[in-house]
C-alpha cells in the first residue's frame, strides 16, 4: 500500500472509531432531541464497550502472542493446545458466555452494583477471551510455524541457533507483526460480536433488571426494538445500530488488510 | 498484420541507484522464441515481471512505455488502469515463475488451482504430465499443494500454466529445482509443444546454457549493465582450474547403515514413513562428493541427518569416528553441550538460501547475531566473510542490505560467503549453485575449491546440475544407487 493510501486507510478508520471515542465526552455534548434517560443508556452502553473490547484486545492478545509461541517451540504442547482450542471452539460463544455467567450469577445478584457491574465485565472477558483464543491463536502459530519450519529452521539451526531464539526473532518480523495486527482486529470484531448478541440476549430474557449487570449496545438496540413502530422514535434504534456498524467495518477493514508480502 | 505480442520502447527498470534495465527498445516478433541471459542479479526475471505486471509497487523505478498486444501496459513509466491490464490477461499471457509452486493457491486442491489457472485444459494437463514427467494428475488432483512433495508440485505447476491459453509466455528460469533427467524432459516437451508453436511468442530468461542449449530457440539476447544485446549464438558453460586440495589424516565422515524416516500427518494420525534405509558410505576430507537423484528420494534428509536436525535417524553418522546420532539422537530445538563442539565443525548451504538470514534485519545484522551464537568471532567473523564475500563476487553494498533487496543468486552466494567463513570441517552444500548464472558459478567453485586447498574439508554437494558434475564434483554417487531404491521417474 502506497503511503498516501495507507494514510488515508488509517484515517478512515479512527473516523470509523470515533464514535467509541466521543462516547467518553460529556452527557449534555449529545444532541439535546434525546431523551435524558436515553443519552445515559447509550454513553454507558458505548463506554462499556470500549472497555470491554480494549481489556479483551490486551488480554487475549498477550495470552494468543504465548500460546502461539509455545505451541511452534513445543510440538507436543502444540498439539494438545490445538485440540483443547478446537474442543472450546465448538461450542458456540454465546454459550460460552452463558456458561461464564451461571456459576457467578448468584454472586452477581447479591452485590451492589458497582461491585457486580465491575465483576460482570470481568467475566465476560473472560468468556470472550475464551471464544476468540482458538482463531487468533491459530492465526499466529501457522504463520509463525510456517516461517520455522518450512524457512528458517534450517539455516540457523546449523549455526547454532536454539529454536527458542530463532522463534522470538521471527515474532519481530514483518510478517508476525501483520499477523499480529489481523488477529487483533478478529479479537475486536468477534468480542464486539459477542458482546452486542450477548447483550441483546440478555435483554430480552431478562429485561433491564438482568442478573448479569452487562450494559451493552446490543442490549440498548433490543430494549428500543419497538422504536421502529408506530409512535416510536426510530432514531433511538438506529443510532446504537449505525455506531456499531461502523465500528464493525473498521475492524474489518483492518481484517481484510493484505498482508504484508515482503517476506 | 500480426499485432506484435511485446514492444518496449525507451523503457527502463531501477532498484535504487543500480539501472537494471536502460531505455532499452525491445520488440520480439511474433511467434518467436527468445532467451535473455545475464548474470545473477542483472535483472532478467525482474524485467519479465514487469512484463507479467508483477512488479511490487514502490521498489522499482520504472520509466518508458510498453506495449503488450498492442495495449498499453505502461506509460512514462506508470503502469496503466486496471481494466487495460485486465483485457491484456484476456487477450493471453502466460507468467511461469521461478519458484512455480507459488503459484498454487495453498487452500484450493490441485484441481481447483487447474481450473482457476487452466480452464479447458485437464486433459492436456493430464496428458502432458503423463507424458512428460510420467505423472498421473488424475492421483493428484484432489491433493493440496501442501499434500504433494515440492518436486512433484513443481511439475504439476508447470504442466498447468503452460497448458494455460495464451499467446505470450513468460518463463522465469523454468529448471530451478528440476533434476537432470526432469530437465531433460522438460526440454523435450517445450521442443515439441511450446517451441514450435508459432501462436506463442515465448521468452524466457535462464542461465541455465545447457538447458538453452537443449532448446530449439529462435534469438538470445544477454542482459548485462542494463543492454539488452543480441547474441549471434548462445555462449557455452566454461569451467573453471582448480586447485589441489589440502590433504590431513583423519577418519572423514562415515555413515553406517543410515536409516531416515518421519511422521506425516493423516486423518487417522501420524504414521511413520521411510525415507531411505540402508545408507553406507564413507567421505573423506579433500575430495567434493556430489549426490544425486530424482526430487524426494532423500538426499536433503540426508543432510539434515548429518547435521542431526531431523528427528527419526537410525544407524551411525560417525565424524573422526565420534557417533553424531548417540550424541545427539533427537532434534528438540537445542544442542546438548557434548554436541555443540560439532556443531561448530559442520556448515550448510540450503537450497534455498533466500531464508538463510532473517527476513527484516540486515545481512550485517543477522551475521552478528550468528556469530554470537555459533560461539563467538573465532567462529565467524566480518572479515572472514568479507574476504569470503570478495571471492564470491559480492560487494560491501550487500552485507548492509536487507534479504529482500538482493536476487536470489546474489542470496545464495551470501549463504556460500558465509559457510566458508565459519571455517567449516564439513560442508554441506544442498543445490548450492541453483539461482547463480554459470560464469559466476565459476568464481564461487573457485572461491570453494581455494577454501579447500588450505583446509582438509569434507565436501557433499547435493546438486541436479551436469555442469556441477563436470566441472566442481570429483566423485559422484546416485542417491538411490546408495540406498537400493529404483530411482524412477
Amino acid at each position: 500500500m502506497k503511503k498516501p493510501y495507507r494514510i488515508l486507510f488509517w484515517l478512515l478508520v479512527a473516523v470509523l472509531l470515533g464514535p467509541l471515542v466521543a462516547a467518553w465526552l460529556p452527557a449534555g455534548s449529545l444532541p439535546g432531541f434525546l431523551p435524558v434517560d436515553y443519552q445515559s443508556s447509550l454513553l454507558t452502553a458505548f463506554r462499556q464497550l470500549s472497555i470491554t473490547l480494549a481489556a479483551t484486545l490486551v488480554v487475549s492478545t498477550l495470552i494468543s502472542l504465548i500460546l502461539g509461541y509455545v505451541s511452534v517451540l513445543s510440538m507436543r504442547l502444540g498439539r494438545f493446545l490445538s485440540s483443547v482450542l478446537k474442543a472450546v471452539e465448538s461450542v458456540p460463544s454465546i454459550l460460552i458466555a452463558l456458561f461464564c455467567y451461571a456459576p457467578v450469577a448468584v454472586y452477581l445478584a447479591k452485590q451492589a452494583s458497582q461491585v457486580s457491574e465491575l465483576a460482570s465485565l470481568a467475566v465476560f472477558i473472560f468468556a470472550a477471551t475464551l471464544t476468540v483464543l482458538p482463531e487468533s491463536v491459530r492465526g499466529l502459530a501457522i504463520p509463525l510455524g510456517d516461517l520455522y519450519h518450512r524457512k528458517y529452521s534450517l539455516s540457523f539451526r546449523s549455526y547454532g541457533f536454539s529454536k527458542a531464539h530463532i522463534l522470538s526473532v521471527l515474532m519481530k518480523t514483518d510478517t508476525m507483526l501483520a499477523a499480529v495486527r489481523h488477529a487483533a482486529a478478529g479479537i475486536l470484531l468477534k468480542t464486539l460480536v459477542l458482546d452486542c448478541s450477548f447483550g441483546f440476549v440478555i435483554q430480552l430474557g431478562f429485561g433491564s433488571y438482568g442478573t448479569p449487570a452487562h450494559h451493552s449496545p446490543g442490549a440498548l438496540i433490543a430494549a428500543n426494538r419497538d422504536a421502529l413502530f408506530e409512535g416510536g422514535n426510530p432514531l433511538l434504534f438506529w443510532i446504537p445500530s449505525l455506531v456499531l456498524a461502523t465500528t464493525s467495518i473498521a475492524f474489518l477493514l483492518v481484517l481484510g488488510q493484505k498482508k504484508d508480502a515482503r517476506s | 498484420m500480426t499485432q506484435r505480442p511485446l514492444t518496449l520502447k525507451g523503457f527502463s527498470i531501477r532498484l535504487g541507484d543500480r539501472t537494471l534495465l536502460d531505455a532499452a527498445d525491445f520488440e520480439p516478433d511474433a511467434g518467436s522464441s527468445i532467451v535473455i541471459i545475464g548474470k545473477t542479479g542483472v535483472g532478467k526475471s525482474v524485467l519479465l515481471r514487469a512484463v507479467a505486471g508483477f512488479l511490487p509497487p514502490g521498489v522499482f523505478g520504472l520509466d518508458g512505455s510498453m506495449l503488450i498486444h498492442g495495449l498499453s501496459a505502461y506509460e512514462g513509466g506508470k503502469k496503466t488502469t486496471q481494466e487495460t491490464w485486465a483485457q491484456i490477461m484476456a487477450r493471453g499471457l502466460v507468467f511461469v515463475p521461478a519458484e512455480s509452486a507459488q503459484a498454487m493457491n495453498p487452500a484450493l486442491t490441485l484441481e481447483h488451482n487447474r481450473r482457476l489457472l487452466a480452464p479447458d485444459s485437464r486433459d492436456e494437463v493430464t496428458r502432458r504430465l503423463k507424458s512428460y514427467f510420467n505423472l498421473d494428475f488424475d492421483a493428484f488432483a484432489r491433493l493440496y499443494p501442501d499434500e504433494v512433495s515440492g518436486g512433484e508440485l513443481q511439475r504439476i505447476t508447470l504442466m498447468i500454466l503452460l497448458s494455460r491459453k495464451g499467446n505470450l509466455v513468460l518463463l522465469d528460469e523454468p529448471t530451478v529445482n528440476l533434476d537432470r533427467n526432469l530437465r531433460a524432459r522438460f526440454a523435450d516437451f517445450l521442443n515439441k509443444e511450446i517451441l514450435p508453436d508459432r501462436t506463442k511468442t515465448v521468452l524466457m530468461a535462464s542461465h541455465d546454457l545447457d538447458f538453452i542449449q537443449s532448446l530449439k530457440l529462435d534469438q538470445a539476447y544477454a542482459l548485462d549493465g542494463g543492454r539488452l544485446n543480441a547474441l549471434p549464438s548462445i555462449p557455452r558453460a566454461e569451467g573453471f582450474e582448480k586447485q589441489p586440495a589440502a590433504r590431513r589424516e583423519g577418519k572423514g565422515l562415515d555413515l553406517e547403515s543410515v536409516s531416515q524416516s518421519y511422521f506425516k500427518r493423516g486423518i487417522f494420525g501420524e504414521r511413520t514413513f521411510s525415507a531411505y534405509k540402508g545408507l553406507s558410505i564413507r567421505f573423506e576430507r579433500s575430495t567434493i562428493y556430489g549426490i544425486t537423484g530424482p526430487s524426494g528420494c532423500g538426499k536433503s534428509s540426508m543432510i539434515k541427518g548429518i547435521l542431526r536436525l531431523i528427528d527419526g535417524t537410525k544407524g551411525a553418522i560417525l565424524l573422526d569416528g565420534q557417533d553424531l546420532v548417540r550424541v545427539k539422537p533427537d532434534e528438540k530445538g537445542t544442542d546438548p553441550a557434548e554436541f555443540i563442539p560439532f556443531r561448530r565443525r559442520m556448515t550448510v548451504v540450503q537450497q534455498d538460501s533466500r531464508y538463510a538470514f532473517f527476513p527484516d534485519l540486515r545481512i550485517r545484522d543477522s551475521v552478528l547475531q550468528i556469530a554470537a551464537a555459533r560461539g563467538g568471532s573465532e567462529h565467524l567473523d566480518e572479515r572472514a566473510l568479507a574476504f569470503y564475500m570478495d571471492k564470491v563476487g559480492l560487494k560491501p553494498v550487500h552485507y548492509n542490505a536487507y534479504p529482500r533487496s538482493l536476487s536470489s543468486g546474489e542470496m545464495k552466494r551470501m549463504d556460500i560467503a558465509r559457510a566458508l567463513a565459519a571455517k567449516p570441517e564439513v560442508l554441506l552444500l544442498d543445490e548450492p549453485f541453483a539461482h547463480i548464472d554459470f560464469e559466476t558459478r565459476a568464481t564461487v567453485m573457485k572461491a570453494i575449491s581455494e577454501y579447500m586447498a588450505e583446509n582438509a574439508t569434507i565436501v557433499i554437494v547435493v546438486t541436479h546440475e551436469d555442469f556441477d558434475l563436470r566441472y566442481f564434483v570429483e566423485q559422484s554417487f546416485d542417491f538411490p544407487e546408495l540406498v537400493g531404491q529404483n530411482a524412477g521417474a
